[in-house]
């Protein structure tokens, strides 16, 4: 049973586009597409909307050199191909809420190359520590409804954003039981199954994958995961989909116990405070106080101390630092992360990340960093 | 009225290459590679092309000269080249020469490729690779002696295969490295070759449609002569590219035909 | 054998203010560093900080502004050199923002260079941050300052107001709360600025400072108007140590005096037909910072009689401009009066900020691409050379747009790659073999080698 709910999730990230098209069909209903987490999802689902997230194929981005300049990340560059390959033709409207300037890049060639009925760019602020943050983003959703509202020609009542959050706080309250069985040795579920439960989620409607996370929830307690080897790492980094990395370092005798990047706990570490009366300043507010992108935390390193924090919760030995090539904000914050965590113990070991990876170069690495971990090297 | 003779200098990072011109014909071509003296070695290219023309260096009224290495045959003997031009031009030219219809020139040499839009034989945007690129014919040669197969197979060897494999191709250092982990992963030679072609054609292709393609395109430079390199060339730009004779020498002839006006 | 090119020959002669400018720039970069021995204060925050709200606090407050201090040592390219390495050690990915590693190295190496080069020991820490953000990476360089700082023993406080509000083409009503937005952080950050610094505020010096800086950014834009003119009468190299004073000291009364002085001298040399360039045959304007390193390249391009007349970066990073109904571009107009309370002063800076150029293409390329075809069409210019800056991830933001835009508007447009901070990203000669072959199909030859 366990193993048919991985295999859903796999399966609904390996066919994402056929997913979102039969939904469309079935519902009659919009499908958006998003690029960073810092657009509200909340407010989609109050306007009856599937937001889903724009990824990449990790294929060579080929075709984006007419729109963005080659140093910007190949995250924000693969997002963009994929967009000028048709792969997302079935898509109503796109979205953006403010965060990097890379992935901005992909949002406006988009728009302006790119047929699509309704664009619409959320300027989230940065300045996330600062009390006047929510207040701010408040009016900003606010402008956003009233788009959506125009755009779709139905009002968002309180009720419709009550259902949004709902539907978000709910998946992601699962998410987090899900991850309370990472603690436990060995974890009750790979680092693999982690980041296939996280991605599939921000591709399909939550409410049928909240449906399963309660099936795995009710046989995880259950489960007996055969692990070789019995290192527990951590992976850190931005933007990270690269499930052939995660498999690769899980079958050298370690599993990722734990991350902190955007498309894993990040994503869905914090609710939305249910019971407010004004629901666009609790929402706001969430999306203010969450887990930051290092774009938006300064001038204290807020997220550093929660990377460490989870380190620790989740008892890690060592932790792999993935740098996606030409992203400043997290490369900036890399050294301080690194002192912070060998400050409790953890070492880690950082990776500069591409496209396409390396794995033979990657593999000496890794090993060799397992092999510090374990203690083998003392050996000689 | 007169006849008018000419030759075009190609001296390129690899093979300087000749074309004697007689009135628009091509009478006569040579290539030979470039040496440490890169005088020397274009002067000998250059009195074979002669020889084959059954003519002497007094019979040939205006030399151009172009490629990387121009200014070492600019007004020096036995070459005495007249004038330089930049290989940009001379691609036009010499596009415009064989296909007139010509709209797009994609020139992709031993170490460097270039994406030209072209109206009627003159240059109207260009771009070059920069220094970050999976090169060009330098890297197919590289990785022909990694997979230990001649430079001249590597082509047709990427032919038999029909599996894509992505390989990096922002840049030919990081490609090789991802090389090296295929061969050790035992993917086959076959496909390894292709995933080599697939990375430069990548890559070229995402320099030229800067400039944006339009029909007809004309491939030209030494890796057109790689029949591996043309069919996924195709398939990324999505459009059929003409691979005119002797491509090698398409920048020698725009030379020779840019000394054969001098007006222009 | 090559026929002489015959090219007209303007009268030229060198700026009377240049010697002002170096010791106004010079005077700064030495006021920091002697800062404390005269009692006063330090502070560090970039170019685009709100560096006439620190005035607030006395007349003895020193600042250096990152950006151009990056440069300084970008152009000093052994110096840089020794700084990137610094940071590698450190564990910096050498992909970030080119002057802030520049500047994290100079503190790595607890080291300062002076205008001249003269490298002197004892990086000057300073005693607070004040910064603003717009790119990912503005705000955060601070806070690694305040990382590496802490390391060497010293606690810098940090304030970083957030101005990513958008660029609205002219405040309606509806927008007030984005003004509200900055205005409230500005204000809670006077008292943070009481508070870490012990010092009472005086609103009177702020609106001198804030006056000051509405002065100054629309003077310089009128020093660049004055270029539309032919023959132009600065060049863009030189132009880059004109502009430095709006980078550093903008709200400074010698800012003003010396942006006044100049202008006038400006305004002079277009009278007498006087040119920067006396070969003047083709005009360019380039875009995003310059190669620090290589300022060569402009007088390579000098041997072709092209001359760059500025860019959106030279007249848009301090100068202020707005679109007149008709659709030309020209300096913005100053406010009717003098701002006479804080709240007066803090709504007054914010306004006249938010509309400055370059933080347009933070937002929406094509409203770059409109101001560089404006610049394109009024300064007379021939081609745009476009550097795709690897150094600076906010100004070569959406640069292939602008390409794009630049070339369906019929400009022609040469990009190539380089780095303003970064020596090793630079190849001089192969740019200049391409330039050289963008000038070839443009018709243009080289007049002198």
């Amino acid at each position: 049973m366990i193993e048919e709910v991985f295999g859903k999730f796999r399966e609904w990230i390996d066919n994402r586009h056929e997913y979102a098209k039969a939904w469309k069909e079935r519902t009659g209903n919009r499908v958006v597409g998003y690029f960073c987490t810092y657009v509200p999802e909340e407010i989609l689902y109050a306007a009856d909307i599937l937001p889903v997230r724009i990824l990449g194929s990790h294929e060579p981005p080929t075709v984006t050199e007419p729109y963005i300049f080659a140093m910007y990340c190949h995250f924000c560059r693969d997002c963009l191909a994929q967009g000028l390959k048709g792969k997302f033709d079935y898509l109503d409207g796109i979205v953006e809420g403010q965060s990097c300037l890379h992935l901005r890049q992909a949002f406006n060639a988009w728009r302006l190359h790119i047929p699509i009925d309704y664009t619409y760019y959320i300027y989230v602020p940065h300045g996330v520590q600062t009390i006047r943050a929510t207040p701010y983003l408040t009016q900003e959703l606010s402008k956003f409804k009233k788009s959506l509202e125009k755009w779709t020609g139905k009002t968002i009542t309180n009720q419709d954003l009550d259902k949004g959050i709902q539907i978000l706080n709910r998946n992601r309250e699962l998410m987090r039981k899900v991850s309370e069985y990472r603690k436990t040795n060995p974890p009750k579920l790979t680092g693999l199954e982690a980041m296939e439960m996280v991605l599939s989620s921000q591709m399909v409607d939550k409410e049928e994958h909240s449906k399963l996370l309660e099936q795995l929830l009710e046989e995880l307690p259950n489960r007996k995961l055969e692990r070789r080897g019995d290192v527990r790492l951590m992976i850190i980094g931005s933007e990270d989909d690269d499930r052939v990395f995660m498999k690769n370092v899980e079958d050298l005798g370690a599993t990722f116990v734990i991350d902190e990047h955007c498309t894993g706990t990040r994503y869905f570490w914090d609710n939305v405070k249910e019971g407010q009366e004004d629901r666009l300043a609790a929402i706001a507010s969430r999306y203010v106080m969450r887990v930051p992108c290092p774009s938006k935390d300064w001038p204290e390193l807020t997220r550093l101390k929660h990377a460490v924090h989870l380190a620790q919760e989740f008892n890690v030995k060592g932790a792999l630092i993935i740098q996606n090539k030409f992203c400043d904000p997290h490369g900036i914050e890399i050294p301080p992360l690194r002192d912070a965590l060998a400050a409790v113990g953890v070492q880690t070991y950082p990776l500069e990340f591409d496209v396409t990876v390396p794995w033979g170069q990657f593999r000496t690495r890794v090993e060799a960093f397992l092999e510090q971990l374990t203690g083998l090297e003392e050996l000689f | 009225m007169a006849e008018m003779m000419t030759a075009g200098v190609d001296v390129g990072a690899k093979f300087a290459k000749v074309v004697i011109l007689k009135d628009g014909q091509m009478l006569a071509r040579a290539k030979a590679l470039v040496g440490f003296d890169v005088l020397k070695s274009a002067s000998d290219v250059f009195e074979t092309a002669v020889k084959d023309a059954g003519l002497s260096r007094g019979d040939i009224q205006r030399v151009v000269a172009t490629g990387m290495g121009r200014n070492a045959v600019l007004q020096k003997p036995p070459i005495n080249a007249d004038e330089s031009v930049s290989e940009v031009v001379a691609d036009a030219a010499g596009a415009y020469q064989v296909v007139p219809t010509v709209k797009t020139v994609i020139d992709v040499g031993a170490e460097e490729g270039r994406g030209i839009k072209v109206e009627g034989g003159k240059v109207r945007d260009f771009v070059i690779n920069e220094r970050c690129a999976a090169g060009a014919g330098t890297f197919v040669e590289a990785m022909a002696r990694a997979l230990e197969v001649k430079v001249e197979d590597m082509g047709p060897l990427s032919l038999k295969s029909a599996n894509t494999i992505p390989m990096n191709a922002q840049c030919c250092v990081f490609a090789e490295s991802e090389v090296v982990s295929l061969i050790h992963s035992k993917i086959s030679k076959e496909d390894i070759a292709k995933a080599i072609h697939d990375a430069i054609a990548g890559r070229i292709s995402s320099m030229v449609l800067r400039v944006g393609v339009e029909k007809d395109v004309v491939l030209i430079g030494g890796c057109a002569l790689n029949p591996g390199f043309l069919a996924p060339l195709e398939k990324e730009l999505h459009t059929s590219i003409i691979v005119p004779e002797f491509p090698e020498f398409v920048s020698a002839l725009g030379a020779a035909v840019i000394a054969a006006n001098p007006a222009r | 054998m090559k026929a002489a090119i015959e090219v007209k020959e303007y009268p030229s002669e060198p700026l009377k203010c240049w010697e002002k400018a170096k010791n106004l720039r010079k005077d700064y970069y030495d006021d920091y560093l002697h800062a404390h021995e005269k009692g006063g204060l330090r502070w560090a925050g970039g170019a685009w900080s709100f560096s006439a709200i620190p005035a607030g606090l006395g007349e003895d407050v020193y600042c250096i502004t990152g950006e151009p201090y990056g440069a300084t040592v970008a152009f000093f390219k052994d110096f840089a050199s020794k700084c990137h390495d610094a940071t590698e050690a450190a564990g910096f990915p050498r992909t970030l923002c080119a002057y802030m590693r520049n500047y994290w190295g100079s503190i790595l190496l607890d080291k300062y260079i002076l205008t001249e080069g003269t490298v002197v020991d004892g990086y000057p820490a300073p005693d607070f941050i004040w910064q603003d953000h717009i790119c990912c990476s503005h705000g955060k360089w601070y806070q690694l300052v305040k990382w590496l700082e802490k390391k060497r023993g010293k606690e810098v406080p940090m304030y970083s107001v957030d101005v990513s509000v958008g660029y609205p083409s002219d405040f309606s009503s509806e927008e007030d709360y984005k003004v509200s937005y900055i205005v409230e952080q500005l204000n809670d950050g006077i008292n943070w600025l009481e508070k870490v610094t012990g010092r009472k505020y005086n609103d009177s010096l702020l609106c001198d400072a804030v006056w000051n800086e509405i002065k100054a950014t629309s003077l310089w834009a009128e020093v660049c108007a004055l270029n539309q003119a032919i023959p132009a009468p600065l060049d863009e190299k030189s132009m880059y140590s004109l502009y430095v004073m709006g980078t550093l000291m903008k709200h400074r009364p010698e800012c003003v005096a010396f942006y006044e002085t100049l202008r006038n001298e400006v305004k002079d040399r277009v009278e007498r037909g006087v040119a920067a360039v006396s070969t003047e045959r083709f005009r360019v304007i380039t875009d995003t910072q310059p190669p620090w390193g290589f300022l060569k390249i402009f007088r390579e391009m000098e041997k072709y009689g092209a001359v760059s007349v500025g860019s959106l970066y030279t007249f848009g990073l301090i100068g202020m401009w707005q679109y007149q109904p008709d659709g030309t571009w020209t300096p913005k107009l100053m406010p009717p009066r003098k701002p006479q309370t804080r709240d007066e002063a803090l709504q007054a800076i914010v306004r006249w900020t938010m509309h400055k150029p370059e933080w347009a293409h933070f937002y929406e390329p094509e409203l770059k691409t409109k101001m560089m075809e404006s610049i394109v069409k009024q300064w007379k210019v021939n081609a745009v050379l476009l550097h795709y800056n690897r150094g600076c991830e906010g100004l070569s933001l959406h640069i292939a747009e602008n390409r794009f835009g630049l070339i369906q508007a019929g400009i022609p447009v040469f990009p190539f790659e380089g780095n303003m901070g970064d020596e090793r990203d630079f190849d001089l000669a192969g740019t200049m073999a391409r330039l050289s072959a963008f000038f070839e199909s443009m018709g243009l030859k080289k007049l002198r080698e």
